[in-house]
C-alpha cells in the first residue's frame, strides 16, 4: 500500500475537520474520510452521554484511525439491507457481498405458501433476518441459525428483537415469520440427528462460514480484520480441532466439506454457500460435481455422498449476481476440466449455488 | 411611352405580393386522381396488410391485431373504392368504342359520373393516407395577443377571444380561460364592451381539439373604424392566435407514480446502470469496507447520480434513483417545453407580429371575413364573431386546405424518399 502524502493530512485537516487526520490512514481517500467522520458525529449526536461531544467524537477518531478498529464496533451497528445490524466484537460484522448474494437469493425463489430456511454459521443472525424480511408477506417462513459461538447467539437473538423494535420485521408473535437461532456445533456426530428436518423437507440451506486460509488471513486481511474480529468466524482452524482431521480437502475448505455432507443427508431445495474467491469457489464446486466432500470414511453424520439429485445445476456468483459480467470469465472448468459451470454476476467470485433437479 | 399610368411605388409592392394562390390547389384537387406511384403502392402495400390482418382476427381475437387492423381500416376502403372506380372506368371506355350506338349513348352518360366518383375516391385516399398530426389527439391552449399598435389591435384581441370562447360555448367544447389579462393603462372600452387585452389564453379540454384548431393560428387582421376614432379613419391592426399542444398535467398530478410509463417519473430500469463504488482486490471476510456509494447511469441520456452519504447501500441505492427519476423528468420537461417553444415560433416563424403575413381578415366596413389561405370570402361577420355557423364554416375550410397541404407535403416527402432511395443505387451501378 503506498505511503499517503503528508499534504493529504494537511488537505483534510484544513477542508474536512481536525479530527480528519486521524481517520486517514485507515480510509486513505478525502471522500471516505469525510463519510466516516460524518457518521461518527452522527453516532455521538444520537447517543447521550455525560461525556463531552468532541472528546468522545477524538475518542472515537481514535479507536478507527490508530488502532483500526472497524467502524461498526464503534457505531454498534451496520446496515444490512432494510435492516439495522446490531456489532458487536467477537461476531464477524454483515458484508454487503453476503447483502447482494441473499437478495439474490431471494428474487430467484418462486412464491410458496411455506418455507423451511436453515443457515448454519449464522453469526449476528444477518441472513436469516434479511431472508425473512425480503420474503413476500403471503410466504410463511420458519427460519433456523445455527452458530457455534454463544455470543453470537445472543447477539442475533438482539438483532431479531431490535428489528422488530425498528418495525424492519414483523412482530414475533405474528404466524408468518418464525425465526430461532440455536447454539450448537455443526462438526458433532450429534448435530445431524438433532435437526428437526425429514430428507427433503428442507426448502433453503444457506451458509457463510469461515473461509479463509491460516496463510491468508495473515496475508491477505485487512488489518481491522485481523485485530478486531472474531478469528472463529474468518478461518477453519484446521490444526487445533479434531473433527477435521478426517478430510482430505484444503484447510480453507474443511466447511464446504461438511456443508455438503450436511446438504447430502439433508436434501434441501436450495444451496447457497459464500466463499472467498473464484477459485475456492470453483474448488467447492468441484466437490458438488464430484458428489459431496472429500471425505474419507466421513467425518461425522450421513458421509453417504448423495449429491447426485443436485448433478449439472451447479453455478457461480460473483460479488453482483444481478448484473451482467463486464468482459469477466462466464464458466470454468472443473473436475479435470470434464464439467463446466457457469459464472455469473459482476466482481470476485463470492458464492456457489446450486438446486434439487427433481423438485 | 408608359404603357400603364404613374404608380405609386408602395402601390406597386402591394400589388407585387403574390399572396396564397387561392385557385390553385382548388384546381390541383379535381385531377388528381393520377395519384403518384409512390402513394399507391403504399395504399397497395397496406390493403394487402388489412387484408391478412382481417384474416388473422378471424381466427383468433387479439387486441393489439385489431387495433392496427382499425388504423389501416380507412385506407384499405378508400383504396377499394379506387380501384372499382378506376375498373369501372376502364369498362366505360371499352364499351365507348363499341358499335352499338345505344351503347356508347348510355357509356357516355355514365363516364361523367364515373370519372367524378373515381376524382373523389382518389381524393379520400390521398386523405386517408396523410398522416395524422402527432398532436392531433389533444387538447389545445389558444394564445391571443395583439399585434403592435395600440390600444385598437387590443380591443380586437379582446373581440377574438370572445369570438373563439363562444364558438367553443356553441360546439359543446368545454374551456378554461387560463389568463386574460386587460392592459393596465386603460380603463376605457371599445365597441361592443371590448376591453383593452393584453394577453388571454384559452384552453380546449376537449381531445381532438388541436387538430380542430390548427389552422387558427396566424395573423388575424381586422379593417374597422375604431370606437376611439373621432374623425371615421378605417384603422387596420392585426391580432397574434397561438395554437399549441396543451400537454395534460399528467406530469405533476402523478409526480409519486413511478411505475406508469405515461409519467415523466418513469424510467425503465433495464435503461440504468448500477454501481457501486469498490475497490479491487479480495472482498467479502478479508476485508471490512465502509464504502457505500451507488452510482446509477441513466444510459440513454447520460445522467449520473452517485450518493454516498447514508452507511447503508439500501438507503443509498433508494435515494439515488429517487434524485435521478426527477433529473430525467426535468429533463423530459425542458424537452417538452422546447417543443412547445419550436412549435410557437414556427407558427410566427419569419415575421413575428406584422400586419403582412395575415391569414385572415376581418372587414367591418364590408361585413366580410375572408381567410386568405382558402381563399373564402363570408358575409356575415357579427354571426362570425359570435362564433356562430359562419366561423365554422371558416373553420372547416381552413381544415380542407390544410388537409391539401399536408397531402402535397406527403407527395413530396415520398418523391423526396423514392429519389433519395434510387440515387445511391445509381451511384453504385456506375462504379
Amino acid at each position: 500500500m503506498p505511503r499517503l502524502p503528508p499534504s493529504l493530512f494537511w488537505t483534510a485537516r484544513k477542508q474536512i475537520s481536525p479530527f480528519a487526520p486521524l481517520l486517514l490512514p485507515v480510509c486513505r481517500t478525502l471522500d471516505s474520510t469525510a463519510n466516516e467522520l460524518r457518521w461518527i458525529k452522527e453516532h455521538v449526536n444520537s447517543t447521550p452521554s455525560p461525556v463531552p461531544r468532541k472528546l468522545r467524537i477524538w475518542q472515537d477518531c481514535l479507536k478507527r484511525g490508530e488502532r483500526g478498529m472497524p467502524l461498526q464496533y464503534i457505531l454498534g451497528t451496520q446496515p444490512f439491507g432494510p435492516l439495522e445490524i446490531l456489532c458487536r466484537p467477537g461476531v464477524l460484522i454483515p458484508r454487503p457481498e453476503t447483502e447482494s448474494i441473499i437478495t439474490h437469493l431471494t428474487t430467484l425463489l418462486p412464491p410458496t405458501p411455506t418455507l423451511k430456511i436453515l443457515d448454519l454459521c449464522t453469526g449476528t443472525g444477518c441472513i436469516p433476518l434479511l431472508l425473512s424480511s425480503l420474503l413476500p408477506p403471503t410466504t410463511k417462513a420458519q427460519t433456523t441459525g445455527i452458530d457455534i459461538s454463544p455470543l453470537a447467539i445472543s447477539l442475533s437473538r438482539q438483532n431479531l428483537l431490535h428489528n422488530i423494535s425498528l418495525s424492519h420485521l414483523p412482530p414475533s408473535t405474528s404466524q408468518q415469520q418464525q425465526i430461532t437461532f440455536t447454539q450448537s456445533d455443526i462438526f458433532s456426530p450429534l448435530f445431524l440427528p438433532s435437526l428437526p428436518y425429514s430428507p427433503g423437507e428442507l426448502d433453503i440451506l444457506v451458509s457463510n462460514p469461515p473461509y479463509i486460509s491460516p496463510h491468508g488471513f495473515n496475508t491477505t486481511t485487512e488489518r481491522s480484520v485481523r485485530l478486531f474480529e472474531p478469528k472463529l468466524a474468518l478461518v477453519p482452524d484446521a490444526a487445533s480441532l479434531s473433527w477435521s482431521k478426517g478430510y482430505s480437502c484444503r484447510p480453507e475448505d474443511v466447511f464446504y466439506a461438511r456443508l455438503l455432507e450436511i446438504a447430502g443427508v439433508l436434501q434441501p431445495k436450495r444451496v447457497l454457500f459464500e466463499v472467498g474467491d473464484l477459485d475456492q469457489a470453483a474448488r467447492v464446486a468441484e466437490m458438488v460435481v464430484r458428489g459431496g466432500g472429500e471425505g474419507e470414511g466421513g467425518g461425522g453424520g450421513g458421509g453417504e455422498r448423495e449429491l447426485k439429485a443436485y448433478a449439472g445445476t451447479v453455478e457461480i456468483w460473483r460479488d453482483d449476481p444481478d448484473v451482467e459480467s463486464e468482459g469477466e470469465k462466464e464458466s470454468v472448468w472443473v473436475d479435470g476440466g470434464k464439467v463446466r459451470v457457469g459464472v455469473k454476476g459482476r466482481g470476485n467470485g463470492r458464492g456457489v449455488y446450486f438446486w434439487r433437479k427433481d423438485q | 411611352m408608359l404603357a400603364a399610368p404613374w404608380v405609386c411605388r408602395s402601390c406597386v409592392r402591394s400589388l407585387r405580393r403574390v399572396g396564397f394562390p387561392h385557385q390553385f390547389l382548388r384546381r390541383a384537387s379535381t385531377d388528381s386522381f393520377k395519384l403518384p406511384p409512390a402513394l399507391l403502392d403504399r395504399a397497395r402495400f397496406l390493403t394487402a396488410e388489412h387484408d391478412q390482418l382481417t384474416a388473422q382476427l378471424a381466427d383468433n381475437f387479439d387486441e393489439k391485431i385489431a387495433k392496427r387492423a382499425g388504423e389501416v381500416h380507412r385506407i384499405a376502403d378508400a383504396f377499394k373504392k379506387f380501384e372499382h372506380a378506376k375498373a369501372s372506368l376502364v369498362e366505360l371506355e371499352g364499351l365507348l368504342k363499341s358499335d352499338d350506338p345505344e351503347m356508347r349513348e348510355m357509356a357516355q352518360e355514365d363516364l361523367a359520373a364515373t370519372n367524378e366518383q373515381l376524382a373523389e375516391s382518389s381524393r379520400n385516399l390521398s386523405v386517408a393516407l396523410t398522416p395524422k398530426h402527432p398532436f392531433a389527439d389533444m387538447p389545445c391552449l389558444i394564445e391571443i395577443v395583439p399585434g403592435p399598435g395600440g390600444t385598437e389591435g387590443r380591443f380586437f384581441a379582446d373581440s377574438v377571444f370572445k369570438m373563439y370562447q363562444a364558438y367553443c360555448a356553441n360546439k359543446g367544447f368545454r374551456t378554461k380561460v387560463v389568463q386574460y389579462l386587460a392592459a393596465d393603462s386603460t380603463g376605457e372600452k371599445g365597441g361592443d364592451g371590448e376591453i383593452a387585452l393584453q394577453e388571454a389564453v384559452l384552453e380546449v379540454m376537449e381531445e381532438g381539439a388541436y387538430a380542430h384548431f390548427r389552422g387558427e393560428a396566424g395573423m388575424h387582421r381586422v379593417q374597422r373604424v375604431p370606437a376611439t376614432e373621432k374623425s371615421g379613419r378605417t384603422h387596420t391592426s392585426a391580432v397574434a392566435v397561438w395554437v399549441l399542444p396543451s400537454f395534460s398535467e399528467n406530469a405533476t398530478a402523478s409526480d409519486s407514480d413511478w411505475d406508469n410509463p405515461e409519467s415523466d417519473f418513469y424510467i425503465d430500469p433495464a435503461e440504468v446502470k448500477s454501481e457501486k463504488m469498490r475497490a479491487s482486490g479480495a472482498g467479502g471476510q478479508h476485508v471490512n469496507k465502509t464504502e457505500s456509494a451507488i452510482r446509477l447511469t441513466h444510459i440513454p441520456t447520460g445522467i449520473t447520480v452517485s450518493m454516498q452519504d447514508s452507511r447503508s447501500q439500501h438507503t443509498n441505492r433508494a435515494d439515488a434513483w429517487r434524485l435521478l427519476r426527477s433529473r430525467i423528468a426535468q429533463k423530459r420537461r425542458e424537452a417538452r417545453e422546447d417543443a412547445a417553444r419550436a412549435l410557437r415560433s414556427s407558427v410566427l416563424s419569419s415575421a413575428q407580429l406584422t400586419r403582412g403575413d395575415k391569414i385572415r381578415t376581418y372587414n367591418y366596413g364590408q361585413d366580410r371575413c375572408t381567410d386568405h389561405r382558402a381563399g373564402l370570402d363570408v358575409h356575415n361577420l357579427p354571426d362570425v364573431l359570435r362564433g356562430g355557423d359562419t366561423l365554422g364554416k371558416v373553420i372547416d375550410a381552413v381544415h380542407g386546405w390544410l388537409t391539401e397541404k399536408d397531402i402535397q407535403a406527403l407527395l413530396a416527402d415520398e418523391e423526396a424518399a423514392a429519389a433519395a432511395a434510387n440515387t445511391p443505387a445509381k451511384g453504385k451501378k456506375g462504379k
